[in-house]
């Protein structure tokens, strides 16, 4: 069911609106390819795209970032902890990407409260663009059932007509904080029967165009993964692997990272940070002292397979993947999830 | 807008902030590793469990994590013993009485002494893992009538690396200790026994295996050959404990460093039951 109707126009204009209060961060065109960007002018962004290179997870959970700030003298120190409030609107998220954000969420509530990707995640409007059709060939979101979004936004957009010259999006809304933002515009239009029939068809077709490219159930995975630990496919697949972290860094569910000091000139003060870190780089699970937790690339492939596919869905009882194949398309040695998956499979 | 979870914990705006604590004492132990007695400049305890672990700061070098190894039996201060071996460990060598470094924690989950009491207790520790088991040797010793018989294999690889020399010789002289200790390579001094800790086993009486806990700690390479022992010795395997070492960067599950398999060495451990530990093939390889 449609909550309401709005032409893409009308839309943008209520978003320059909104610029005026958050910062605009939507899919640009750079060249043939699109990355999430912060604008100051909406008109620039597309949300036609069809796939953002990166996710938006750098807005939330920036590459690096100042977790507190400390001054010293004599030994005793002050810390101020850093928290970024800057209000935020993303425009333009797929579901692939929401369902990401949705573990992020998860992730940095568990237990202890993060409050540095929390205080930004509060501070953030997710406006989504449902896609009608997969992005590229290389997508399995169906098969983790990524490609629909069922929360996690503030309003849901789905490009149900475009046979005028203008697109018009049905509208859901996900929370009352999105209904109330685009309620307030009085551009929307209460959807007719015809809408609603569109609506329908759109989701037939939707189902009907997304490929289902393993052979697994996404439920059955885990299982998979448990017969699996032993196969010689990881050493084998991992002899490829440079152990680049080009997968973590594309990666949009990925949230590993590394703690480090900075000081400044005067040595009396500076910023304890963190850094993006990957699972696949060399030095993930070394100590002090040099011994190391998982010194091959076999056994790092398969930490981040299991990771994906298993663990992080059994901690947290959301999916580890979202099946975007982000990581497929930066890998540098051509190493593929869906082939890895298929071939276990094959297996057993 | 984050759609709020139905319970979240409280706010939490420095998480990673640690607290201020000064060091009182600072006892040479061997060649690398110095114990640091230290307290909290605010005078608040640090209301740990044995077994659990603090992150240590020296603000612009970094952090570590670090053991506990003093009892909670003994409040108002603790104690941790350091080796020297990364940046920031090497700079709290240059530290002594007065010096100020940062806490966080305690961290982690410890040993449930709950489930201790009334037992026999069997502890295992090779080199360094003696320290975080030292936090329980001493609640055992300071809760002595709570506990049954009381057997401790210590081995290091050297006698200069043996740690904690004066409590070895206290622990030894006590009639409610049985104290067994091993070297691999002895020098010319050496009068005690020989070998990898495993060959102390034969020294332990005959054993009541179900009301025995076995606490095993140690290297990695230690780990597989000593719960071999202890389950040829037929102590049930959820009567054996474990703590797993791995590098840790936030202490508190988010930043993924060390999770063994399934588990994150931060949250749900380090202290571990063998039995959760035996389906986690990357903490016992």
């Amino acid at each position: 069911m449609l909550d309401r109707i709005i032409r893409q126009s009308d839309f943008l204009s209520v978003v320059r609106e909104l610029a005026r209060q958050r910062q605009i961060i939507g899919p640009v065109a750079r060249e043939d390819r699109y990355f999430y960007e912060a604008v100051d002018e909406p008109d620039k962004l597309d949300l036609s795209f069809n796939y953002c290179v990166y996710g938006p997870r750098a807005f939330l959970f920036p590459p690096t970032e100042t977790l507190f700030t400390f001054n010293q003298e004599n030994g005793h120190f002050e810390a101020e902890p850093v928290l970024d409030r800057r209000p935020m609107a993303f425009i333009g998220v797929h579901p692939c990407d929401i369902n990401a954000i949705r573990l992020l969420d998860h992730v940095f509530a568990k237990d202890h409260r993060d409050e540095h990707y929390l205080t930004r995640r509060e501070n953030t409007l997710i406006v989504g663009v449902d896609c009608p059709k997969p992005c590229t060939e290389g997508v399995f979101c169906a098969d983790m059932h990524g490609n629909e979004a069922k929360g996690g936004f503030d309003v849901m957009l789905y490009q149900v007509n475009e046979d005028a010259d203008d697109v018009t999006f049905g509208v859901v809304f996900g929370s009352k904080a999105g209904r109330e933002w685009l309620l307030y515009s009085r551009k929307c239009m209460t959807p007719t029967a015809t809408d609603e029939r569109k609506f329908e068809e759109y989701q037939r077709m939707k189902a009907a165009v997304f490929p289902r490219k393993l052979k697994t159930r996404f439920e059955d995975l885990p299982a998979l993964l448990d017969r699996s630990y032993d196969s010689l496919l990881w050493e084998a697949t991992a002899r490829r692997c440079y152990s680049c972290g080009s997968c973590n860094l594309s990666c949009p569910t990925c949230y590993c990272f590394n703690i480090y000091d900075e000081m400044d000139m005067t040595l009396n003060s500076g910023e304890r940070k963190r850094e993006w870190d990957g699972c696949q780089l060399e030095n993930f699970a070394k100590v002090a002292g040099d011994h190391n937790f998982r010194p091959k690339a076999a056994s790092r492939l398969r930490h981040r397979i299991y990771r994906k596919a298993k663990w992080i869905q059994e901690h947290a009882g959301i999916p580890g993947c979202v099946g975007c194949a982000r990581c497929d398309r930066a890998c540098t040695a051509k190493i593929n999830s869906v082939e890895i998956y298929n071939q276990l499979a094959e297996e057993v | 807008m984050l759609v709020q979870e139905a319970r979240l914990p409280a706010t939490e705006p420095e998480l990673y902030i640690p607290k201020p604590a000064r060091i009182l004492r600072v006892q040479k132990l061997t060649e690398y590793e110095n114990l640091f007695e230290v307290e909290f400049c605010d005078g608040r305890s640090l209301d740990h469990a044995p077994g659990q672990f603090v992150q240590v700061s020296v603000l612009g070098i970094g952090e570590c994590p670090i053991s506990i190894c003093s009892s909670p039996t003994r409040p108002g201060t603790f104690e941790m013993c350091i080796r020297r071996v990364g940046s920031v460990t090497n700079h709290i060598h240059r530290f002594g009485e007065g010096d100020i470094i940062g806490i966080r924690g305690p961290l982690g989950h410890g040993f449930d002494v709950d489930e201790l009491h009334g037992k026999d207790i069997l502890i295992i520790a090779g080199g360094l893992g003696l320290a975080p088991v030292r936090s329980l040797i001493q609640y055992i010793l300071d809760e002595r009538p709570r506990f049954g018989a009381f057997y401790i294999l210590y081995g290091a690889r050297e006698p200069k690396e043996l740690l904690f020399r004066n409590d070895l010789t206290i622990w030894r002289e006590r009639h409610d200790v049985n104290l067994h200790i091993t070297v691999d390579r002895p020098d010319e001094q050496w009068r005690g026994k020989t070998g990898v800790v495993t060959t102390l086993f034969k020294e332990l009486p005959s054993l009541n295996p179900n009301e025995t806990a076995a606490i095993v700690v140690g290297p990695p390479v230690m780990f597989k050959f000593v719960v071999l022992e202890v389950l040829s010795r037929r102590i049930p395997q959820s009567n054996v404990y474990c703590s797993l070492e791995r590098r840790m960067k936030c202490g508190i599950g988010k930043c993924g460093h060390c999770q063994a398999n399934n588990v994150y060495a931060c949250i749900d451990g380090p202290v571990f039951k063998y039995g959760q530990l035996k389906a986690m093939r990357e903490a016992v390889e």
